[in-house]
């Protein structure tokens, strides 16, 4: 069991000790175990994408009592490495009238910051690749950068659904990152740092969805908006925008789109699980297959609400977010910094 | 100095929710329509042009390809408007069985609207219950006549085929469980508060408005005019049967489509009624082999499960028609929809689209 | 209260999440077709009269007929080829009931469509030419 619990952590000092060995100066040591821990991360990301549009379709098909993939491989597991292996060879299409560059940059773009995010977030004990002592800010921050790709995709298609789509991703995401953050505030209070490390080590006997269940669900709902993900998916809105900011991408650009939004997934998910169920902590299992289980379960919920719901209305998600959830999330703030003060003058 | 301009959209020909291939020209405010154009005939096949060069009896086939999602009712409003320039005697049993499948073909047609409300609104979920259960319908179908969608069951004078032995059974059970199956459909959708966010008060449809447009069907009655075919000039044998012509106020999206699943329920009701009622006898009565009608024309109606359906036949005395002209509903229906569609987003769009229920092969023939 | 609705659907989803599913394994997993479904055409060419019905009756002339003087008295028509071109037929069951002899049938065949334009008509009765 401590094998496997130390696996990972077990590595980086092996590799460490190897390089010390060598006697290789120590910022170049830290480079380097920097650099595993990249490659671990992205292997990680490679490897959820095609775990997760996988369960995703089988979950839409389990849902509509249908089987889901099932040609290629066990239970159709391959279908997506076949699906990859057909974008790949797809030819790389940019309209004749679209902002060249932009039409181009935007795909990568949108996966910088979704692997970014990757870098704070503690997959289980000792196992963060970067300790920052602001890392819930870092990793705010760096999912609004998220937003400007969509606006370039929109705009540097030279369409018109795709403008609308990125219009809407813009008004969308900038409006929805204010409920998110204020949610996460109420914990940050609780716990009084912003290190996600020690957001996860405050939780080692109660989880901080006992304590702050609105936050949880206001962070919810935020997420969910944040990512585009249904019943908040307008960017796309297959049904009146035909792809919305997708609409001209094809190929191995489209599946860039793709791969970050279930990258941005697992990201959201991650942080979920970090801020309210308690991170790594877990009976019996090595932490940091606690963690993923937890990820996958709140992924799962992600995946039942969007083939549940029909697609909200625009200006109803914006009254939604400005009128509804800002002010619960400011109310919850409130209550949260008072329950902290009775509790410091009832315990003392 | 920032300006603000309106931009064109071309929404279709190819587009995921026009329900086929339809065209508007949307001019948008933002994401608001200020204008809008219908632009059809996409679909166009000249139906009624080949009509006048088949024979009688052989249009019947085109008839389910007119609306594809409601055959059976588009078969009896061709034969029934010979019958009704011959003067044929249709066999009792036959008029059952005409109902019968009428009937289902409402559910069926009816089915697909909620379906298609639900996929254009994003719930493919619901799209996929709603189709399960039509999927059913179209089972009862191919037992009798073979085919699932492309009926061509009704023959002039009749029916094609008696119902297989299993057929009665099987529409029982269909019927019985029906109601708890629409009873999910309403748990996942009709009770949702973003579905209802989506349709309720949207692309209201006033009743002098739907009646200036010649707005029939379902359509019609979710604007609280109490108008069917089926009561007002009852053809085949509908006066026989007690059912409600259900009707509801609003003229919203919420109320065209609740009033789908109150139609669904009243042709339950009223296969149940036939199925009871079910005489034996022949299916076909005395027909002459070569079909040829007297010089003279003929207007007969039928209730489609879009609104009212006719057939307006000019017969010069030879064995084909002169000219057949098919009053559909779909068409007339979609006339409204630019007029209902100015002011709301283009969501709203989508969704009035899907509570009008146009069924593209027949607006364009 | 505001979300009933939205929990109610997450339970009818979720119950269907475990539930069973409809699907027909088509490829490996034959439909079961009713007696009555109208597949492919096939024809008895004994029972033939070469009276021409099915060939008038039917609204897309799919079907053509050739016949050939002969028989004892060398004024009976005899069927040399019987052919039915798939992509103009449309399934309706015309030609069935307008055969006096009952000699059309529909089989439960419906895996027609073919790679090529060319292939899709398909003859049900070529005479032998005897050498």
């Amino acid at each position: 069991m401590d094998v496997l619990e130390n696996l990972f952590t077990n590595i980086a000092l092996y590799a460490r000790n190897l390089l010390m060995e060598w006697s290789v100066s120590y910022s170049v040591i830290e480079l380097v175990i920097l650099f595993l821990a990249i490659i671990g991360i992205l292997g990680l990301i490679v490897l959820d994408a095609l775990i997760l549009v996988w369960l995703e379709r089988k979950v839409v098909g389990f849902i509509q009592e249908r089987p889901g993939p099932n040609r290629l491989g066990p239970a159709g597991f391959f279908q997506t490495i076949a699906d990859t292996l057909k974008l790949l060879s797809k030819e790389d299409v940019v309209p004749r009238s679209a902002d060249r560059w932009l039409f181009l940059l935007a795909a990568p773009i949108v996966f910088v910051p979704a692997i970014m995010l990757y870098a704070v977030i503690p997959f289980g004990k000792d196992m963060v690749a970067v300790n920052l002592n602001v890392g819930l800010f870092y990793c705010f921050s760096i999912a609004s950068l998220g937003t400007v790709s969509f606006l370039m995709a929109g705009w540097g298609s030279r369409n018109k659904y795709s403008l609308l789509g990125g219009m809407r991703t813009v008004a969308q995401m900038i409006s929805y990152e204010i409920p998110l953050l204020l949610s996460v505030l109420g914990v940050v209070m609780i716990v009084g740092s912003l290190n996600l490390s020690d957001i996860v080590s405050a939780q080692r006997n109660v989880w901080f969805i006992l304590i702050q269940p609105v936050a949880f669900v206001i962070y919810f709902i935020a997420a969910t908006a944040e990512l585009n993900r249904g019943p908040f998916d307008l960017p796309e809105g297959e049904q009146e925008l035909v792809a919305g900011v997708y609409t001209e991408y094809s190929g191995m650009r489209w599946a860039l789109f793709f791969l970050a939004e279930y990258t941005n997934l697992v990201a959201t998910a991650a942080l979920a699980v970090t801020l309210f169920f308690g991170g790594w902590h877990g009976p019996w299992l090595p932490s940091w297959m606690w963690f993923f289980i937890k990820v996958y379960f709140l992924i799962f919920i992600f995946m039942l609400v969007k083939w549940t719901y029909p697609r909200i209305r625009v200006d109803h998600l914006m009254h939604f977010g400005w009128k509804f959830l800002i002010p619960l999330s400011l109310v919850n703030l409130v209550l949260t910094g008072v329950g902290i003060e009775i509790y410091r003058v009832m315990g003392g | 100095m920032p300006r603000t301009q309106e931009l064109h959209l071309n929404m279709g020909p190819q587009h995921p929710s026009t329900h086929g291939v339809f065209r508007c020209l949307l001019t948008l405010d933002g994401e608001t329509v200020t204008q809008a154009e219908n632009h059809i005939g996409y679909l166009h096949r000249g139906m009624e042009k080949i009509a006048e060069a088949k024979t009688y009896p052989q249009f019947i086939p085109y008839t389910d390809r007119i609306d594809y999602l409601c055959p059976m009712v588009y078969n009896q409003g061709y034969v029934e408007t010979i019958e009704k320039i011959m003067g044929l005697q249709v066999p009792e049993r036959a008029e059952y069985l005409r109902v019968i499948m009428a009937e289902l073909s409402r559910m069926a047609s009816h089915l697909l609207m909620v379906a298609t409300m639900a996929i254009d609104l994003a719930s493919s979920t619901g799209w996929m219950y709603a189709l399960r259960e039509r999927e059913k319908i179209l089972d009862l179908f191919e037992m009798t006549c073979g085919s699932r969608m492309s009926v061509s069951y009704m023959r002039i004078g009749g029916v094609s085929e008696d119902l297989p032995a299993e057929f009665i059974p099987a529409c029982r059970e269909f019927i019985q469980q029906f109601p708890a199956m629409m009873h999910e459909i309403h748990d996942l959708l009709s009770g949702n508060e973003i579905f209802l966010a989506r349709t309720k008060s949207i692309g209201i449809l006033p009743p002098d408005m739907a009646m200036a447009y010649g707005i029939t069907g379902p359509n019609l009655r979710a604007s609280g005019v109490s108008y069917d075919v089926r009561r007002a000039q009852p053809y085949s044998i509908y006066e026989r049967f007690t059912f409600e012509v259900p009707v509801r106020y609003k003229g919203d999206c919420f109320d065209r489509y609740m009033i789908r699943f109150d139609e669904m329920e009243e042709s339950r009701l009223i296969i149940e009624q036939a199925l009871e009622n079910l005489p034996e006898g022949e299916i076909k009565g005395k027909v002459p082999r070569m079909i040829k009608i007297p010089p003279g024309e003929v207007y007969h109606q039928v209730e489609s499960s879009k609104g009212a359906l006719g057939f307006f036949l000019v017969s010069d005395g030879s064995n084909k028609p002169y000219r057949l002209h098919i009053r559909g509903p779909s068409f007339v229906n979609m006339g409204v929809f630019p007029e209902l569609i100015k002011g709301w987003k283009i969501q709203d769009v989508i969704s009035i689209l899907a509570s009008l229920d146009p069924v593209l092969g027949e607006v364009d023939r | 209260m505001y979300g009933i609705g939205l929990l109610k659907g997450l339970k009818v989803t979720l119950k269907h999440f475990f539930g069973q599913h409809v699907t027909q394994y088509y490829p490996e997993e034959r439909p079961n077709l009713p007696p009555r479904f109208h597949g492919c055409l096939t024809f008895e060419p004994d029972a033939c009269i070469v009276c021409g019905i099915c060939q008038n009756v039917c609204p897309n002339r799919a079907i053509t007929i050739k016949s050939e003087k002969g028989g004892e008295d060398g004024k009976k028509k005899i069927l040399t080829e019987y052919r039915i071109d798939l992509k103009y037929c449309m399934f309706c069951g015309l030609c069935l009931e307008a055969c006096p002899k009952g000699g059309l049938r529909f089989t439960d065949e419906f895996e027609l469509a073919t790679y090529h334009v060319e292939e899709i008509g398909r003859v049900l009765y070529r005479k032998k030419v005897e050498e």
